[in-house]
């Protein structure tokens, strides 16, 4: 029973410039849907936004339509900026104290407020069609808490979850499911950069999968949750992690 | 060359209205070879494949069917653990009405509670254990099926089901998670589905006793999707999670509850 219910259909993918996002546009193309994809980040055929400004969204929007399937990849450790869209991934976490007002208001909106603008914005286009697929973006921070990055980035990625649950019920009536993915470690090309991956042989070997993750394991999740086999499924979170960390 | 088939064992797949059912179909539009272990003999018919008569609560069955399986394949690559049900799963249940009684803490006595058990979270046990060393020879897939049940308890009075059966599914989300922990370094992922009030045979009956809008657990118009589930979708799902497209799942259990549900 190869995915079905996903070719001919639309989706907007945020962060597809690298990683996990652009992973999920390859797949989704794949299988024949017609993806629309943004970043902040400047790469080829992509619209530019920056998804924590409600004008920029309403931008996108004129530009997206009304997707089927609102994949919502954008946030991650650090914040980008217009100016800086790439910062690099932090070396190490980040205690409590050294947290900076500005990082935790950057880290919020590029994760949380992001996803809370681009729902605001597309889901009253998804209830007029009376469907849809909405798929954010949490993180196993938000799952077992974070101990590579800090509490702003495991704070903003647990606000995910609670934008999720209380979506899926104010949107099932419309017939719109809203899921969570939360990814556990996987080696996008900017983390191997940042040498997450080589500190850490000892506990990728110390995962039942004993691998990281590939962008692409995302992307075959987000798949599965846009086509039929996800019909049902709603107000979930998708732990994706190599058996690292299991959920409630 | 071509690639060897692979060989899935999906029990409970026998009656034709149920999950299991709409799984062994699904897999073999992936292209698997599907055993199915199943005592409704009488579905049979519409397999072309091996189809073992089995009672997964009996180790000694479960250990012939695999047996089998493995004789007539040399393999088994994936195993779906669909038997099971609240109230009523005794052989001669499948053919009986369901049981117009909700069966609690008061009302259940140890046979009852043993069979409940057997059936839900025994049976995975044994039929686990029994493909575990096939499995592990190339990798594989394990697809267990837990209940919302197992989230949020059975109302107590819900007719034609029981509590122990939210605890059986309970214990089947902690199989899961034990399993992956001790498979996955085979290469053998184990997930899990939790699915909500799904339209298969079973639920149909059931609905016929209760008065209608009302599911056996409760008004359906709470589910914030506003409908039941369909066998197809929740087939679909555990079929992908055998697929890899959960190459990097293991111990995970999906909700699939129509909102109903979001733990």
């Amino acid at each position: 029973m190869p995915l079905k219910g996903l070719r001919g259909k639309r989706a907007l993918v945020t962060g597809a410039a690298s990683g996990i996002g652009r992973s999920v546009c390859e797949r989704l193309r794949r299988e024949g849907v017609e993806v629309v994809a943004t970043d902040i980040h400047q790469s080829g055929g992509l619209v530019v936004a920056d998804l924590s400004d409600a004008d920029e969204v309403e931008k996108l929007a004129a530009e997206a339509g009304t997707p089927d399937f609102l994949v919502k990849v954008a946030g991650g450790p650090v914040a980008p900026s217009r100016g800086n869209t790439l910062p690099p991934l932090p070396g190490k976490s980040r205690l409590l104290e050294d947290v900076s007002d500005r990082d935790w208001a950057a880290v919020l909106a590029a994760n949380l407020t992001s996803a809370f603008l681009v729902c605001r914005e597309f889901a009253p286009r998804m209830k007029a069609r009376k469907s849809g697929r909405i798929v954010n973006f949490a993180s196993i921070a938000a799952r077992r808490g974070s101990d590579r990055v800090g509490v702003h980035y495991a704070a903003a990625k647990g606000g995910i979850l609670g934008l999720t649950k209380t979506l899926a019920l104010e949107l099932g009536p419309f017939g719109i499911t809203v899921n969570a993915i939360a990814p556990g470690f996987i080696k996008t090309p900017r983390i191997a950069e940042a040498g997450w991956g080589d500190a850490g042989q000892a506990f990728i070997d110390a995962l039942p999968l004993r691998r990281a993750g590939e962008p692409r394991d995302i992307a075959g999740v987000v798949a599965m949750l846009c086509s039929d086999a996800g019909a049902y499924v709603s107000g979930a979170t998708t732990d994706v992690n190599g058996g690292w960390y299991f959920g409630p | 060359m071509a690639a060897m088939k692979r060989v899935a064992i999906v029990t409970g797949a026998a009656k034709p209205d149920s999950i299991g059912f709409a799984v062994a179909r699904g897999l073999m539009e992936e292209g698997c070879e599907v055993v199915v272990a199943d005592l409704y003999t009488e579905g049979f018919a519409a397999f072309s494949g091996l189809c073992v008569r089995t009672n997964v609560s009996d180790p000694a069955s479960v250990e012939a069917m695999v047996a089998h399986a493995m004789k007539k394949h040399g393999r088994i690559d994936i195993l779906v653990n669909c038997v099971g049900g609240s109230w009523g799963i005794t052989e001669q249940d499948l053919r009986a009405a369901p049981r117009a009684t909700f069966l609690g803490l008061e009302n259940c006595g140890d046979s009852d509670w043993r069979t409940i058990l057997g059936a839900n979270l025994d049976s995975a046990f044994y039929c686990c254990r029994a493909v575990a060393p096939h499995l592990k020879a190339q990798g594989g897939a394990i697809v267990n099926i837990a209940s919302v049940a197992a989230r949020k308890g059975i109302p107590p009075g819900a007719i034609g089901s029981s509590g122990p059966y939210a605890v059986a599914k309970a214990g089947i989300m902690a199989l899961t998670r034990q399993l992956a922990l001790e498979l996955g370094p085979f290469g053998v992922r184990v997930n899990c589905v939790a699915p909500g009030v799904i339209a298969s045979g079973r639920f149909l009956k059931v609905s016929a006793m209760v008065e209608s809008g009302k599911g056996p657990e409760g008004p359906l118009a709470n589910i914030p999707l506003g409908r039941v589930g369909t066998v197809g979708e929740t087939a679909a799902l555990i079929v992908a999670l055998c697929t890899d497209d959960a190459a990097y799942m293991t111990g995970v259990t999906i909700d699939e509850n129509g909102a109903s549900y979001a733990a």
